[in-house]
């Protein structure tokens, strides 16, 4: 199973417009990282999805949270026990 | 709303500068002007919507925690949630967080 998520983590890497990619469970530990996301950045992906997914009383609607900034958009969403970030920059 | 003669109350005056530009955002459903003291303006959908203010405040603050290495500026210029029919877009400026709601116009599902 892990080696299937490795492979998913460097599949997504191939994508130029993507610089890191992260996946954390629902007490921020780290599943596996890549590129510019790491472990430091677990607890902060876990919590914003969790915080967001208080804005809605769809249980249904999982909600996508995009950090905008110069170094690129950080998009973080759970999908069903893990929350997943990625790093984008421009392309 | 504007009134057109001078009024003396400045806290009015102060509230319909702040709300001016966010009034005019195409598609907005609602919006809130929030402080560390609470909610200063608010409308549409999000009138006295104190629960999203409150989440809203709360995400703000987790998201001021995201470093990357090497990026010394604040962690984002935006927050956008984006769920299924609307989206949230939040801009910190001055010490105040400014949450927009808008129609999610998006008929395709974000491709990352």
């Amino acid at each position: 199973m892990e080696s299937t998520l490795e492979q998913h983590l460097d599949d997504t890497m191939k994508n130029p417009a993507v610089v890191g990619v992260l996946c954390t469970d629902q007490q921020g530990h780290n599943l596996g990282c890549r590129g510019s996301l790491s472990d430091e950045h677990g607890g902060v992906v876990s919590v914003l999805a969790k915080q967001a997914a208080a804005l809605t009383r769809d249980p249904t609607d999982s909600p996508t949270v995009c950090l905008e900034s110069e170094s690129g958009n950080i998009l973080v969403r759970t999908h069903g026990t893990i929350t997943v970030a990625v790093h984008k920059i421009a392309s | 709303i504007l009134l057109a003669q001078p009024v003396s109350l400045c806290c009015f005056q102060t509230t319909a500068a702040l709300t001016a530009g966010l009034e005019r955002i195409p598609d907005q459903l609602g919006y809130l002007v929030i402080s560390e003291d609470g909610v200063l303006a608010s409308a549409g959908e999000l009138e006295n919507d104190e629960h999203t203010a409150g989440v809203m405040m709360q995400m703000v603050r987790t998201a001021s925690r995201f470093r990357l290495p090497g990026s010394a500026e604040p962690p984002f210029k935006r927050m956008s949630v984006i769920l299924e029919d609307f989206v949230y877009t939040v801009t910190v400026s001055g010490q105040k967080v400014f949450v927009v709601k808008r129609q999610n116009n998006q008929q395709e599902s974000i491709s990352v």
